[in-house]
């Protein structure tokens, strides 16, 4: 994000290393709360969806950034339809292996 | 007594639920703007990135190591390259036959030879000149527009006349001028390759790699310092330094008409000169071989020989850091080194796929066949016309024939260094089934976007002065200077 500054570059990393911590441990609290009991598979899942997404979007930005404008909305476009696809079918089965 | 396991109450966990949102949400925009920020990063202009020594140097090639390069194979009795067959010496001896200022009967036998064997090369270099004429005539109507784009190219086409000296005398003199008669002894040739390879970092070049010379790739009838004579390969032109540097890569992208090709070639000069001078001060041998014109040798056999990249349908040396955009210089010398080897990272199997060059290049000068089938003294690969080419360089808009350099700008390996390439970069050799590159180059024909035509690179008639990409700020004139905007 910084990519010059010896101070606001390693500190953006480290802000979004406690963002991606929060985000999965709040996943956590929200799965137990849905009674959606994880296991290593599932989260190999959501992890897999969450790398789609995110390579998406950063991807996308990227070409933007390197002035390649259509290329980075296409790759958003079509990285953000298999994110839809794959999150729904991913929340579908997560849900529908809740314990009751 | 077992301990509790502590659950967060209900408030907490409302929180961290929340909060765990929040930083999907915000985590998100930030990968946003790092794509962004990585896009932009000038660090990504591999070869103009704020570091060197070296790090612009950095796919293992290794695991690619191969002892014969596939992109030119012998495959018949080779021979060395007549001086008639080099475009710009072709040009300097054909021109005032083209331009009826001497009768055909007194033309050199070499030429004759030449064009007997290429006879569509005639009408290709009569076309040529005379673009050049309407070119030059044009120049008036664009000025405006590509000054500084002009000037910058100036700049460094001057920059490179008086450095490094030309050759004087024969090789066996002028190599050895300024030589330091006490000798310095490398411990092994693998010690002299591994300074050498530091102090051509340290010089500016991007990449570097050593070979020994084959014959095969020196040409013949001409030498520099000499003029016109057939002669033996010197014996202590044993073995080659292979440089490489970029052009700058937003000109580049904003070719015909933005880029030059002397950015990169003024590095090379500067860069090979240098280790003339450094090899002469040890006591060894040297001689630089360096753009435009000034080699006794075909510098990108040499490179791929080097270990640099493979030869692509382009006929450019195609690396795996600067994928086309690759410049090259080399120095001669008796100095022993430790050779690198070629290298084979699949530009054989994606160049008989790909095909985007040849689609673009304005002159057609580029095969669309499937895969190599000339076979030029006594090797196979890939061939460009090179006076059809000429002719798009003298037809662009610009003050006078600059170069083109659309086929290095739409090479899908010429790509700067940020993460979403290197994926592309380390994956692709790896894939044995060729699958992950159909992937890469679907995805290079339907999402990137190119000119339909590649007559719309010209200017009016035949195309609208279209460039690759757009040009970046600092070379449009209507940025910095009072001019009246017609176009
Ligand atoms: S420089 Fe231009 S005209 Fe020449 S081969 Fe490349 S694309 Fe074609
Ligand atoms: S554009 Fe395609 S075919 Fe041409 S040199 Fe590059 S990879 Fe090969």
């Amino acid at each position: 994000m910084f990519p010059h500054s010896t101070i606001l570059g390693p500190l953006f990393w480290i802000i979004m290393g406690a963002l991606f911590v929060f985000m999965f441990y709040g996943a956590k609290i929200w799965f137990e709360d849905l009674s959606i009991k994880m296991n290593k598979r599932k989260w190999i899942l959501v992890f897999v969806f969450f790398l789609i997404l995110y390579g998406s979007i950063g991807g996308g930005f990227t070409l933007i950034g390197e002035n390649e404008h259509r290329a980075g909305y296409y790759f958003m476009g079509i990285g953000g339809v298999v994110s839809i696809i794959l999150g729904v079918g991913i929340w579908r089965y997560l849900l529908s292996s809740r314990t009751k | 007594m077992k301990k509790e396991k502590k659950t967060p109450d209900l408030n907490r966990r409302d929180f961290l639920k929340l909060g765990g949102l929040a930083s999907a949400g915000i985590s998100l925009a930030g990968i946003a703007g790092a794509g962004l920020a990585a896009g932009k990063d000038t660090d990504s202009y591999t070869g103009w990135e704020r570091y060197t020594h070296g790090d612009g140097q950095f796919f293992n090639r290794k695991p690619f190591e191969v002892d014969q390069a596939p992109t030119i194979k012998k495959v018949a009795e080779s021979r060395r390259i007549n001086a008639a067959e080099q475009l710009f010496y072709r040009l300097r001896i054909a021109m005032p036959f083209m331009r009826g200022i001497k009768p055909q009967s007194e033309m050199p036998k070499e030429l004759v030879d030449f064009y007997k064997e290429h006879p569509n090369d005639v009408e290709d270099m009569k076309a040529a000149f005379k673009a050049g004429q309407e070119q030059r005539k044009n120049w008036e109507k664009y000025k405006d527009r590509y000054i500084i784009a002009d000037a910058w190219s100036e700049a460094h086409s001057k920059s490179m006349r008086d450095f490094p000296k030309r050759p004087v005398g024969k090789p066996e003199e002028s190599d050895f001028k300024n030589v330091n008669p006490d000798t310095v002894k490398f411990k092994s040739p693998k010690h002299a390759s591994g300074l050498m390879k530091k102090i051509a970092h340290s010089f500016g070049a991007t990449l570097v790699g050593f070979c020994k010379l084959n014959p095969d790739f020196v040409y013949q009838g001409r030498l520099r310092g000499v003029g016109t004579t057939k002669f033996d390969v010197p014996e202590h032109w044993k073995n080659c330094i292979v440089v490489a540097s970029p052009h700058e890569w937003d000109g580049l992208y904003a070719n015909p008409t933005y880029g030059t090709s002397y950015d990169a070639y003024a590095r090379e000069c500067v860069i090979a000169g240098k280790l003339e001078i450094f090899l002469r001060h040890l006591g060894y041998s040297a001689r630089a071989h360096v753009p435009g014109n000034s080699y006794d040798l075909a510098v990108v056999p040499i490179a791929i020989e080097a270990g640099l990249g493979e030869l692509g349908r382009n006929s450019v040396v195609i690396t795996p850091e600067l994928g086309s955009n690759a410049r090259l210089a080399v120095v001669t010398t008796d100095l022993d080194l430790e050779p690198d080897k070629p290298i084979d990272i699949g530009v054989k199997e994606f160049c008989e796929k790909c095909k985007i060059c040849a689609d673009q290049c304005p002159s057609g000068s580029i095969s669309f066949d499937n895969k190599p089938t000339k076979v030029i003294r006594g090797y196979k690969r890939w061939y460009t016309e090179d006076t059809r080419c000429f002719g798009v360089w003298n037809s662009v808009a610009a003050s006078h024939a600059r170069g083109c350099r659309i086929c290095i700008a739409v090479c899908p390996y010429s790509r700067k260094n940020n993460w979403i390439h290197t994926i592309a970069r380390e994956v692709d050799p790896r894939d044995p089934t060729g699958i992950f590159s159909s992937a890469l180059l679907a995805m290079q024909k339907g999402l990137f976007e190119y000119p339909e035509k590649a007559e719309e690179y010209l200017p009016p008639p035949n195309g609208n002065n279209k460039t690759y990409h757009n040009a970046p700020d600092w070379l449009k004139t209507e940025e910095w200077c009072d001019v009246d905007i017609d176009w």
